[in-house]
């Protein structure tokens, strides 16, 4: 039987783009940029330079997103400020004014037939002098006929709420300008308006509230106008200054320091709140793009990522878009993030269940998948590696298993290779007995592999065959850590070799260094493949973004020093994003490769090149990089100083490290703090501190989690050596 | 129990005062109540029976004594004084905008009664702009349904009415039924615990708001939740607790309840439906039949609840009754969600699932939230083989009402039926959770703990023996448990379960390869056993049916004579 088309699906979610009161805003703004020079004595601009500027600043805001609501009108003003400087007050009036005129549906008409007549024609008609007409098919010029285009699609119930809307946009922006107990006032007369008026139905409301409002926008304008006209440049700068400590819901959030743009401010909640305040979501792959940036930020951020304030953002958007599915992964990770195992649990299996796993996989090409019997597999790889994050290596195996079976079945080759390399994953994150029984009754079909080999062999033949496969389905982000993969077992594990018969072979039992370092380079060259075809999309929205963010900064750089140290890395990463379009993922990947570079060559012994490799980590790939690897690098720096430049330094060096991971990966940093805190104390002969420490690490090694055995071999080692320190060689001989 | 007498003056009252204000529905219902109450023979007039039971029905009884000789109120209860109308004539604007309102102008009807400050009067207005707000609510959701589903229109006045009713709550001006309004206001607003205070406070005062009551039932999520409410001792009270004991899936309290109430209340509709429902969650079919025809005959034109007497006759696969009732309803109302869900299970029944997923998508578009019809719309897509539609629908009820084990179940099968068995097992864990006392959900899961995949067989063994101790009436707890010790090699455990199987067997006369398997592994078993004359018993038995097992019955019989003719020799062939 045919199987109808899924009509629970949401409809194809292209062309979502909704004129909003913020996008009535921009369209004015297109037309101030674009007026014909020859009219009108006070001509806007004073330079080129100027009228280039907002030109960029509007290229921006056609593309940014870095938000799922649309800034308000407030925000807006403040940035058209910094951008046009002198110009700003006269855009702002000219802005505000013409936005508060539009009061009745008849308005907006007449304004979209106006910004009809700033569109060139078509075909390249040639162009006259000093008259700049938007080209249709620029990008701005694009945006405008969009606008017009959807105006024209709107019902009269769409073009109701239009208005509504802008009336909301400006009095929002109205009452936040004005002082306390004005807004007071205003809410109380737009109360007596509920109370009174039955909307829309006679015309001398409309008058009213016209009257109104123009009352409203010259009181706003008086109050500007004195401020800005006496206040010199550097003050007004200053009180902005202040403005973006006091208003917590201006994005000045540094986008690279801890006070993450993401981390959503209480102002939300009001916005909430606030009956009038509508939010205004923006067009989809806008939204999926914070998204996606909202993922990579929980990454990166860890447990640090406050998880309250993402699953308030997160639950909003929910809100807005209740068949948006994506919000329930992220949520899944946000809860993962922050160990909560049954929020994880639940929103994992949620999300698989609304989407079938369909929604928002776009990096794997859908060589097979399309049957219509969605991609449940790849939610069973997730379930799998979500339990190998909480521990459960048992239950990671089972579904893994699962998920080879399902793909087999479905013939998802792709999802089979991924899968492989989850198991080695698990195989080499606890090589533990118990995992081989369950790979030895059910794992036959993809691997003859016999039963008796070790965990470690398994492993290896996986790894192999993970590898071949990702080679095959060119899978490159795959290859390359299967290949980092490979690095790590061959660093780990001591080969024999195999022809190691006769009386002459060496019965050495080592690593291969040789290996090590080809795996390694074969997966930074496959990386470099990555320039040309990543996705430009979203990383172009994000320059926008970014850029936008960081207009501010300009000015309050002098006043907030310590933000400096972040900038550079800002900076760095805008440079990045703006040269090449290496996605996230891949950097991150890259940047765990050299990690895995320092520890080898921390191995075979050459620590400078370990801290080449390390400094190399943390200038170029910090921003990518998860907090987790970020810290276990910032370990290895510190133990670096500790031996070449000796305690003190080390200590400064841990000091700023414990700071920049508060909870993060809390344990990297305090095993290295009790490692260097051993140390000393042997070193300075404090036999008593020594013997504190080691009990402590004792402790870190078997908390309630589990025992780790590495770490626990290194306490009773530490606590040997202590006690041949203190001479006591008979309680050594026990260990 | 009250006397009947007072609760029918006090629903008289009550009625009147609630259709005053416009409370419709609330005055809907005491109105069946009222008439609901045993007839006293004294006024029985033909007109006012014939609201009531028809005269086939067996439980209708008149009493006989005098009920005027006692109209002692029951001392468990509170007597609340009935409310007193502030102005004994409702003025000209109150008239006015009634008829508006009555004519669903609830902004015209706001209006009219901007300037009147009785309290009647400011509930009414706040009341029509709360209705108003709801209009314009629901419009508003069509017309900003985007892509990515629907935004979230809000009902605009809740603000300035929340802001009007606390001045008014703070003040003390308030009546019953303004804080009723309050708290309705205040739900929405997401401010759930002063909202069941205030309707704590609502119901207390004047307890004949059943609107009220069933505000407070909704946002009482828990049995704490519930037992902390300070409520005073009313009869309405009972209702109250009766339905939120349903809700709370507390099925045989709720029953006692209803059928404690039926001693006054022995003609409504209402609590023989609620009853319907709680003995259709007991599983209890047969009744729940019984009583719908009941219900029926006497209130043909109903159409609440009878989706859930639709779901009887599927299960009963009643192929003509369900297309009566279905005809019946269509023509009564055809855009009911119920209406629509009735007519989509005949098509399941009839197999046309593919009429059937249209029905039920008419349903959901009635009323987005109808719970039964996701996961009824969920089994029709499984039944198409489309699962990913149906993991989608079942996902939806469950969003819904996280409490629908059933939805849990069927995504937990659908999962499985894609051969993914470890992923269906959270679902079926979830269910279980929910209703521990329902065997196919145990068989369910432990089916999927057997399959060759997972192959886990102690937890399979675990989840047949809940599904045996919770009255598995397909017996095949039972059954399975004794093959998985088989399996496992425990025989004496697998002898056990045979044994209890074959005894049930024997109690429901059911007959089949169930019970040549049973016997057979009870036979070799004794036999092994050295438990000869059982065995042969056993093996007698299996001589009555047909096929390879009679001629190892015979077999076996043989080599039990021999054996036990010559024991001597069997002992010295093989020593101890």
């Amino acid at each position: 039987m045919a199987s109808p088309p899924q009509p629970t699906q949401p409809p194809p979610m292209t062309n979502a783009f909704a004129l909003t009161p913020h996008k009535v805003s921009v369209c004015l703004l297109l037309q101030t940029y674009a007026l014909p020079a020859q009219t009108t004595p006070p001509f806007p601009f004073s330079s080129v330079s100027q009228h280039n500027r907002l030109g960029l600043y509007l290229l921006a805001l056609t593309k940014s997103y870095d938000d799922i609501s649309e800034p308000k009108l407030e925000e807006l003003l403040n940035q058209l400020k910094e951008i046009s400087g002198s110009l700003g007050h006269w855009l702002i009036d000219h802005l505000t004014g013409r936005l508060s005129s539009l009061s009745a549906p008849d308005d907006l008409f007449s304004f979209f037939t106006e910004m009809r007549g700033i569109l060139g024609g078509l075909d390249s008609v040639v162009m006259e002098d000093n008259q700049v007409i938007l080209d249709p098919n620029s990008n701005l010029g694009l945006f405008l006929r969009r606008c017009i285009l959807t105006f024209n699609l709107l019902s009269f119930e769409g073009l109701c709420h239009l208005v509504t809307n802008i009336g909301s946009y400006c009095k929002e922006a109205m009452s936040s300008c004005m002082p306390y107990e004005t807004r007071l006032l205003d809410e109380s007369s737009n109360d007596l308006e509920t109370l009174s008026e039955y909307e829309n139905m006679d015309l001398e409301n409309f008058v009213f509230g016209k009257v109104n409002e123009e009352i409203e926008a010259r009181k706003q304008a008086s109050e500007r106008v004195p401020f800005h006209l006496h206040g010199p440049k550097a003050l007004s700068g200053l009180v902005e200054d202040i403005e973006v400590v006091a208003d917590p819901s201006s994005k000045h959030g540094d986008k690279c320091g801890e006070s993450n743009a993401y981390i959503h401010p209480p102002g939300n909640e009001l916005r909430d709140v606030d009956p009038y305040g509508e939010i205004f979501l923006r067009t989809n792959w806008q939204v999926q793009g914070y998204l996606m940036e909202h993922a990579d930020a929980i990454e990166k951020h860890d447990s640090s990522f406050s998880f309250n304030s993402s699953e308030l953002v997160l639950r909003q958007i929910k809100k807005l878009a209740p068949e948006l599915h994506r919000v329930h992964f992220l949520r899944y990770l946000n809860s993962l993030y922050h160990d909560d195992y049954f929020a994880a649990l639940d929103n994992l299996h949620r999300y698989f269940d609304y989407s079938a796993g369909a929604e928002g996989f776009d990096s794997v090409p859908s060589s097979s998948g399309s049957n219509g019997s969605g991609r449940y597999e790849i939610g069973l790889i997730y379930l799998g590696m979500m339990h190998l994050h909480f521990g459960h290596p048992k239950q990671a195996l089972q579904v893994l298993t699962e998920a080879v079976r399902f793909s087999q079945q479905q013939s998802n080759e792709s999802c089979l290779a991924y899968t492989l390399a989850a198991i080695c994953n698990v195989l080499s994150e606890f090589g533990c007995s118990s995992s081989a029984g369950v790979l030895g009754t059910s794992f036959s079909p993809i691997t003859s592999m016999d039963t008796s080999l070790s965990v470690g062999q398994q492993l290896f033949v996986l790894l192999r065959e993970s590898l071949k496969r990702a080679e095959s389905l060119k899978l490159k982000r795959l290859v390359a850590s299967n290949h980092l993969a490979l690095a790590k077992f061959d660093l780990l594990h001591v080969q024999r070799s195999l022809l190691s018969f006769g009386p002459k072979a060496s019965m050495k039992l080592r690593t291969f260094p040789i290996n090590v370092c080809k795996e390694l380079r074969l997966c930074s060259n496959l990386i470099s493949e990555f320039g040309y075809e990543s996705s430009t999309m979203t990383t172009d929205g994000a320059f926008s973004t970014t850029w936008l963010n960081n207009l501010p900064k300009s000015m309050d750089s002098p006043l907030l020093p310590q933000e400096n140290g972040h900038r550079n890395n800002c900076d760095a990463h805008r440079f990045f994003t703006q040269l090449s379009t290496v996605p996230k993922s891949v950097l991150q990947l890259l940047g765990s490769s050299y990690i895995m570079r320092s520890t080898a060559w921390e191995m075979y012994g050459s620590a400078p090149l370990a801290r080449i490799n390390s400094l190399v980590y943390t200038t170029c790939f910090a921003d990518a990089s998860s907090s987790s690897d970020a810290a276990s690098v910032h370990a290895k720096l510190i133990q670096h100083l500790a031996v070449f430049r000796g305690y003190k330094e080390a200590f400064v060096a841990l000091k700023v490290a414990e700071e920049k991971f508060l909870t993060v990966s809390k344990s990297v940093i305090l095993l290295v703090k009790l490692q260097l805190l051993h140390e000393r104390a042997l070193h300075r002969g404090n036999l008593k501190l020594a013997q504190q420490v080691c009990d402590e690490l004792g402790v870190l090694a078997s908390s309630v989690s589990g025992v780790d055995k590495d770490l626990k071999t290194e306490a009773s080692l530490r606590h040997a050596r202590t006690l041949l320190a203190a001479n006591q060689f008979s309680q050594v001989y026990i260990f | 129990m009250n006397s009947k007498e007072t609760c029918r003056s006090e629903l008289r009252i009550a009625l009147r005062q609630l259709s005053d204000r416009c409370l419709y529905s609330a005055s809907k219902w005491a109105g069946e109540q009222l008439v609901g109450i045993e007839q006293d023979p004294a006024k029985f007039t033909p007109t006012n029976t014939r609201f009531q039971r028809g005269s086939s029905s067996i439980r209708r009884r008149f009493r006989t004594n005098d009920i005027t000789s006692s109209p002692a109120i029951g001392m468990s209860y509170v007597s609340t004084p009935v409310l007193e109308e502030d102005e004994v004539i409702d003025g000209d604007f109150y008239l006015l905008a009634k008829s508006y309102f009555d004519c669903r102008e609830y902004k015209r009807a706001a209006h009219v009664l901007r300037d009147q400050n009785a309290k009647k009067s400011v509930f009414l207005r706040c009341y029509a702009l709360y209705l108003a707000g709801e209009k314009r609510k629901e419009e508003e959701m069509i017309e900003l349904e985007g892509p990515l589903g629907k935004s979230d229109a809000v009902n605009r006045e809740l603000v300035s009415l929340e802001r009007e009713l606390s001045t008014l709550r703070k003040n003390g001006t308030i009546d019953p039924f303004g804080l009723y309004l309050y708290g309705v206001v205040l739900k929405n607003r997401g401010n759930q615990n002063l909202a069941r205070t205030v309707l704590v406070e609502s119901v207390n005062s004047y307890p004949w708001n059943w609107t009220a009551w069933s505000e407070l039932q909704s946002i009482c999520t828990t049995i704490e939740m519930l037992s902390s409410l300070n409520l005073s001792n009313h009869w309405m009270k009972d209702f109250f607790l009766a339905s939120a004991y349903q809700e709370l899936r507390m099925h045989n309290e709720s029953l006692a309840k209803y059928e404690y109430l039926q001693g006054t209340f022995s003609f409504s509709n209402y609590i023989q439906a609620q009853i319907a429902k709680a003995q259709y969650c007991l599983r209890e079919f047969d009744q729940v039949e019984v009583i719908f025809e009941e219900l029926l005959r006497n209130d043909p034109y109903r159409v609440e609840d009878m989706d859930m007497y639709s779901n009887v006759l599927y299960a009963k696969e009643c192929f003509s009754a369900l297309s009566y009732l279905a005809h019946r309803v269509f023509m009564t109302d055809k855009y009911r969600p119920e209406s629509c869900c009735i007519i989509g299970n005949y098509y399941s029944l009839k197999g046309q699932h593919e009429k059937s997923v249209m029905y039920f998508r008419r349903a959901l578009k009635l009323d987005k939230k109808y719970l039964s019809a996701w996961t009824l719309m969920g089994h029709e897509y499984v039944e198409m083989k489309n699962t990913p539609a149906a993991v989608d629908a079942y996902r939806r009820a469950v969003d819904i009402n996280p409490c629908d084990y059933r939805a849990w179940y069927g995504l937990g099968q659908a999962y499985e039926m894609m051969g993914m068995p470890f992923y269906a097992l959270h679902y079926f864990k979830k269910s279980v959770f929910l209703q521990p006392s329902d065997s196919r959900l145990w068989i369910a899961m432990a089916q999927c703990y057997e399959t060759d995949q997972l192959h886990l067989l102690e937890d399979a063994i675990k989840c047949y023996r809940r599904a045996a101790n919770c009255n598995d009436k397909e017996a095949i707890a039972l059954h399975q448990l004794a093959k998985l010790h088989c399996e496992l090699g425990r025989p004496e455990e697998a002898a056990f379960y045979y044994k209890k199987d074959l005894e049930r067997m024997e109690n429901e006369e059911r007959e089949g390869p169930n019970m040549v398997e049973a016997l057979l592994f009870l036979a070799q078993h004794c036999r092994t056993h050295k438990r000869l004359e059982e065995a042969e018993v056993y093996c007698t038995r299996l001589l009555d049916y047909t096929g390879p097992e009679k001629e190892m019955a015979k077999n076996m019989l043989r080599g039990m004579r021999s054996e036990s003719s010559f024991p001597s020799m069997d002992a010295e062939h093989f020593p101890p």
